[in-house]
């Protein structure tokens, strides 16, 4: 490498992997060394038959999900990538959308749908469907309509990058559905493969939709014996299954498919479009179907339950704090995440092989880790006598629960985004003269602008979601919209939970009908 | 005779861009004909129209007197447009687009599966191409295991293992160094006269026109230009 040890390089990069330990490893690391020494105490928590139960229950959802999404979201994405859909761009962005959903909302219009005084219970007159709703398979139906797009998106990418000639001359010789199974498939399973045990990771991580769905799992434990009992010993070491199979996951997931999972690279041209045009109707029907049982039916049943509302007005008033902190919040936490993850992307992305392939396993590790294990790692780390204890009990805690949970999502994607800055450019302006910092604010910065524009917009999507830490971590009487969402649920009218609900979708939905309606009357769609 | 393969002022356009413009060409049975002309000129879709993956514009293609694709608004999906795997061709591409997670016995045997053979039969059928191409003791491997003048090989043997009723070849030696590319086209050209097959060869390169056609057709800006018996 050009730059030597003495530029402006060394301390930057040393200060942004040095925030990132403490911000995102420290959290993790406290729980483990607490868990570590609780460990002969509690060690006898991890052999009983109650939690084997658990074990079994968060392994059983993740694994369901896993397969369910990958069932729904793979052949969406083949279709994505060989029918010749019209309007396309518009499909991907509308299937796409449950996933920038926070879980518990869906959660919540299923719960009014198919609960025990849900839409169903009414319409038949008796209670049919509460039992499966409140269930671990209404949980992993949940997730998976979630969950599916990561599937779907992943398989898309790993299509596209399959050299279009590769399945015309399979196409020469043998029909569509033969060239699908024996040339297709098998190219592009370790990609589904690896979104699959994503997926797995997202669903034994999540803590929203297991617990108003009142399905035992290993976060919503973690959540009980750290809010409710007080046990913090008990949650430490509760969270040590929990983080070693996100872990191996995560591991198995990295070697299967290496970088390749955010890295893309299309193969030149596009196929022909002959091969599978006759699957048009089919693959219009399966997404028109997909579409409206993950988006329209959560959003009518919401919309339908806020119909009840008194005033719209008054709920928003209310509430109009918790939404403000939360946009505001969310704001902030993506700006942070997205200056921080800049330079340890960068840092990832001009690694050595060896090292970046450890710092990709240590990233999807990190952003593994369940949201109610960072929550209760953060208060432990944080609340403390001292300066580190003068932030705990501000809103300083929910932005660092932003940073632990989302740099490493955002430094993924930046470090993705500095692969197609060749190091010639870099070469080239340090032949030229110009020092490190000086090559870095005016070479490579601006052609990661987009990939910096989108790290925050998904960080922020994600912050104004979050629920599992910041409903440990928040500070006393503040609260964001989705923690007042969760608390009203037990305690206030349906009718202003469900205009709670609708609105937090709303500040995702709204922008991404926008930006479809703007892809479809783009000229030539 | 008629001609084995027959296209009648065929049009193709991608846009506002007409990639071949009211092209007409016959092929008859057992003939080599050579498209050459510079890149862009239309070589590569006239292939791809005549292998099914494109559809024409305007015009019909005909393939052994049966019409395989004509335009027209009554005919889309496929409803008379044969498609590709149904028309008998060897298609050799420029870029080889071998599979990469199959052996190179694995390659042909997809392609006489697909024909429909029997287990013996697909052996038999492989063990013998590969021997014509000179391949045989490489059965096993997997593309990334062979080198460039292999790679060829199997992707000419994957093109002709099911027999073929026409040779299709895009400029598949334009990546090869210079001796390599006159071993295989030596090849080729025995193969041609072994085989007695109808095929059709896009190249830029006069040699390997002067090489291998029994008649050169130059194309340039979607239309014929020029033709003329070697």
């Amino acid at each position: 490498m050009m730059w030597g040890f003495r530029s402006a390089r060394t301390p930057a990069l040393a200060a942004a992997v040095a925030a990132f330990t403490v911000l995102c490893g420290l959290p993790l690391a406290y729980m483990l060394a607490q868990a570590g020494a609780a460990g002969a105490a509690y060690a006898v928590l991890l052999l009983d038959a109650r939690q084997r139960a658990l074990l079994l229950n968060t392994a059983a959802l993740g694994a369901s999900t896993a397969v369910l999404a990958t069932l729904i979201g793979a052949p969406l994405g083949f279709a994505l990538a060989r029918v010749p859909l019209r309007f396309r761009s518009v499909w991907r962005v509308a299937l796409a959308a449950p996933l920038l959903l926070p879980p518990y909302v869906i959660a919540l219009a299923w719960v009014y749908l198919g609960g025990s005084a849900g839409l169903v219970a009414a319409a038949v007159g008796r209670d049919v469907v509460s039992a499966w709703t409140y269930s671990l398979p209404g949980a992993v139906v949940v997730l998976s309509l979630v969950f599916y797009p990561l599937s779907m998106l992943t398989t898309e990418v790993a299509l596209r990058r399959i050299e279009p000639r590769i399945e015309e001359a399979a196409l020469t010789a043998a029909s569509p559905g033969r060239v699908l199974r024996t040339i297709t498939l098998p190219l592009v399973t370790p990609a589904v493969a690896a979104s699959a045990l994503v997926v797995f990771v997202l669903a034994v991580s999540e803590f929203g939709v297991p617990s108003l769905l009142r399905v035992r799992v290993f976060t919503s434990e973690i959540f009980t014996a750290f809010a409710a009992l007080y046990d913090f010993s008990r949650a430490t070491v509760l969270a040590l299954p929990l983080v070693t199979l996100s872990f191996v996951v995560a591991l198995l997931a990295t070697l299967l498919v290496g970088d390749r999972l955010l890295v893309t690279r299309r193969g030149g041209g596009s196929a022909s479009p002959l091969a599978y045009e006759g699957w048009t109707r089919r693959a219009a029907a399966a997404a028109s179907g997909v579409m409206v049982i993950a988006l329209v039916v959560p959003v009518v049943v919401l919309a339908r339950e806020a119909s009840g509302v008194a005033s719209l007005a008054a709920v928003i008033r209310g509430s109009g704090e918790a939404i403000r902190t939360s946009l505001a919040l969310a704001a902030l936490g993506a700006t942070l995440v997205t200056a921080v993850a800049v330079w340890v992307g960068y840092a990832r992305g001009r690694a050595s092989r060896r090292a970046g392939a450890a710092a990709d396993v240590l990233l999807i590790v990190l952003f593994a880790v369940p949201s109610t294990v960072v929550g209760v790692g953060l208060i432990g780390v944080w609340n403390r006598p001292g300066p580190l204890g003068s932030v705990y009990g501000t809103d300083g805690m929910l932005l660092l629960g932003y940073l632990a949970r989302f740099l490493p999502v955002a430094a993924l994607a930046l470090a993705a985004g500095v692969r197609y800055v060749p190091a010639s450019h870099e070469e080239a302006a340090a032949v030229g003269g110009a020092g490190w910092w000086q090559t870095m604010t005016r070479i490579v910065l601006p052609q990661l602008r987009l990939t910096a524009v989108a790290a925050w917009t998904i960080v922020f999507i994600l912050a104004f979601g979050e629920l599992g830490t910041s409903v440990l971590v928040a500070p006393p009487g503040e609260s964001t919209l989705p923690i007042r969402i969760y608390t009203m649920i037990a305690n206030a009218p349906s009718a202003e939970v469900a205009a709670l609900a609708l609105l937090q979708s709303g500040v995702v939905l709204v922008p991404l009908a926008l930006l479809a309606c703007g892809i479809a009357a783009r000229p030539g769609r | 005779m008629p001609p084995f393969l027959r296209v009648l002022g065929v049009t193709k356009r991608y846009g506002s861009h007409v990639a071949v413009q009211d092209l007409s060409l016959d092929v008859s049975d057992g003939e080599s004909v050579v498209l050459l002309g510079p890149n862009g000129c239309g070589k590569t879709t006239l292939l791809r129209l005549i292998a099914g993956l494109e559809r024409p514009d305007t015009g019909e293609i005909r393939l052994g007197g049966r019409v395989v694709a004509r335009a027209g608004r009554n005919l889309r999906a496929g409803r008379n447009l044969v498609p590709p795997h149904e028309r008998g061709l060897g298609f050799v591409f420029q870029d080889l687009a071998l599979w990469p997670h199959l052996t190179a016995r694995e390659h042909l045997d997809f392609v006489t599966r697909a024909a429909g053979m029997s287990g013996g039969e697909r052996a038999e059928r492989a063990r013998e191409t590969l021997a014509l191409v000179r391949i045989e003791a490489l059965a096993g491997r997997r593309p990334h295991e062979l080198s460039g003048g292999e790679q060829q090989r199997l992707a000419l043997a994957r093109a002709l293992v099911a027999r073929p009723r026409l040779l299709l070849l895009d400029e598949p030696f334009s990546s090869l160094d210079r001796d390599l590319r006159l071993a295989l086209r030596e090849d080729v050209a025995r193969l041609q006269r072994t085989l007695q097959l109808p095929s059709v060869y896009v190249t830029h390169d006069r040699d390997d026109a002067q090489a291998l056609a029994d008649r050169v057709v130059e194309m340039q800006g979607g239309r014929v230009t020029a033709e003329g018996r070697t």
